[in-house]
């Protein structure tokens, strides 16, 4: 009786010990073929500033256009546009917050 | 100049741009900010936040111009139209040697001097052509004289000569007046004619300076002028002292000459001439019309006349300042007009 509540404890646990970045964001990603250090750097290369990075990120997450996307063309025709997210701002927020801190510039250069 | 500073910078940012476009492209595994000998630099991204910085004046001005100068070094601020790794700003810097500053002021200058220099041609010739009517009518003037007194010596010795050949014990009474109103016209000429050639062919002749007895002179031309004066029935106030004086007798005839003639000229009628000498002062004056005071300083210059009814080329006076000046000689003009006119001279 006592090892399987031990086990779900360990499992939720585990669930909850993943931030919202690792839950919402690497987990589809994994499947693609270039990484988020590499989308986030051509984020940068279009939106520059923090604000203005996480600001593209958002509207790209609500409203995914083809048009407006920083991936290449072929990137796009080989995989396509992303779903409309259904995570709330407060989610996608938080997940910017970890992926801009993850891989910004900032402290970086020697 | 800041101009070329300003395409030095320019092609740095350019360089720096590339090799920051690489850095972006290895980003993370290479984080080593790429540096250069020749200037220093920094990146912000759009909100002007500091990505990094290798400055040594922090002070980044983004509102500024383009280029601007801050506590001895020099920024330029390049916008660029990639951000790799996030740079909307890319701030080079080098440090301000004031080279070019010096070059402004030596530009400064001699392209002012350039101008000056144009502009002093320029005006010289507008002077030039502005004098030059002016400087015609002299130089024709001149030209007049020089030509006519050479032509009015002979007749005017044979008068002169001849008048005083004449026997007037057997003359009647109304030709003795004729030929003293002859000697008289003769004797006028005659100075203006010694005047005119002592001007235009005497006057760069050596000096014989000799000491000159100033009494005897005066008596001598005194008498010379003597006819003059009693047409216009002038009275002779001389107070004559012994004074000498050493200079080219000549010249010294010149002006004591000129300065009774006119002493005769300018009188009224019934008017008295004075003469007064002492050592080192000779003073002469008459009772005549007098010069406005405010003529007083151009009685001396050539050509000047101030009274169109009596004749003369306005030389007479031109010539006793010239000759003065050269013997160092001060002359003072006291006049009131209507009262006479006082000429004294010290030495």
């Amino acid at each position: 009786m006592v090892k399987p509540i031990m086990l779900c404890l360990v499992l939720v646990s585990g669930v909850f010990a993943e931030d919202a970045y690792e839950r919402y964001c690497v987990e589809c990603h994994k499947e693609l073929p270039t990484s988020l250090q590499r989308m986030f750097m051509r984020y940068l290369l279009v939106y520059s500033g923090e604000e203005n990075v996480k600001a593209g990120l958002k509207h790209y997450l609500k409203y995914p256009l083809k048009e407006i996307s920083v991936m290449s063309d072929l990137f796009i025709d080989t995989y396509g546009i992303k779903e409309k997210t259904k995570l709330s701002d407060s989610d996608i927020d938080e997940a910017l917050d970890i992926y801009w801190d993850k891989f910004k510039v900032f402290n970086k250069l020697k | 100049m800041l101009s070329d500073q300003r395409a030095m910078l320019t092609k740095y940012a350019y360089i720096q741009t590339r090799r920051l476009k690489v850095l972006h492209h290895f980003f993370p595994e290479k984080t080593e900010y790429p540096r250069d000998p020749r200037f220093k630099s920094a990146i912000y991204d759009l909100e002007h936040m500091k990505i990094f910085s290798l400055l040594e004046d922090e002070n980044v001005r983004f509102d500024a111009e383009e280029i601007y100068i801050t506590n001895g070094h020099i920024h330029l601020v390049k916008m660029l139209d990639e951000f790799y790794l996030g740079t909307k700003y890319l701030i080079i810097e080098v440090k301000d040697s004031g080279a070019w500053r010096g070059e402004i002021w030596k530009n400064i200058i001699s392209y002012g001097i350039l101008v000056f220099i144009l502009f002093m041609l320029f005006g010289l010739y507008l002077a030039k052509l502005f004098l030059k009517p002016m400087r015609d009518s002299i130089v024709l003037l001149d030209r007049f004289i020089k030509d006519t007194t050479h032509e009015l010596n002979t007749p005017l010795s044979a008068i002169l000569a001849n008048i005083e050949m004449m026997d007037t014990d057997v003359m009647v009474e109304k030709n003795k007046t004729k030929l003293a109103r002859i000697n008289i016209a003769a004797k006028t000429v005659s100075v203006l004619y010694k005047d005119l050639t002592y001007l235009m062919l005497e006057e760069e002749k050596e000096n014989h300076n000799e000491e000159i007895d100033i009494k005897e002179l005066i008596y001598n031309r005194v008498e010379y002028f003597s006819v003059l004066a009693q047409s216009k029935h002038l009275e002779y106030d001389l107070d004559l002292e012994e004074a000498s004086i050493t200079m080219d007798r000549r010249k010294f005839t010149r002006v004591i000459d000129n300065l009774i003639s006119n002493a005769i000229k300018y009188n009224k009628r019934n008017g008295t001439i004075g003469i007064q000498s002492r050592e080192g002062m000779l003073v002469i004056w008459d009772t005549g019309i007098g010069i406005n005071e405010e003529k007083i300083p151009f009685i001396f210059d050539r050509y000047m006349r101030f009274n169109d009814s009596e004749g003369g080329f306005g030389v007479g006076l031109s010539i006793v300042k010239k000759v003065l000046d050269e013997y160092h000689i001060s002359i003072e003009v006291e006049s009131k007009e209507g009262e006479g006119t006082k000429m004294v001279l010290r030495w």
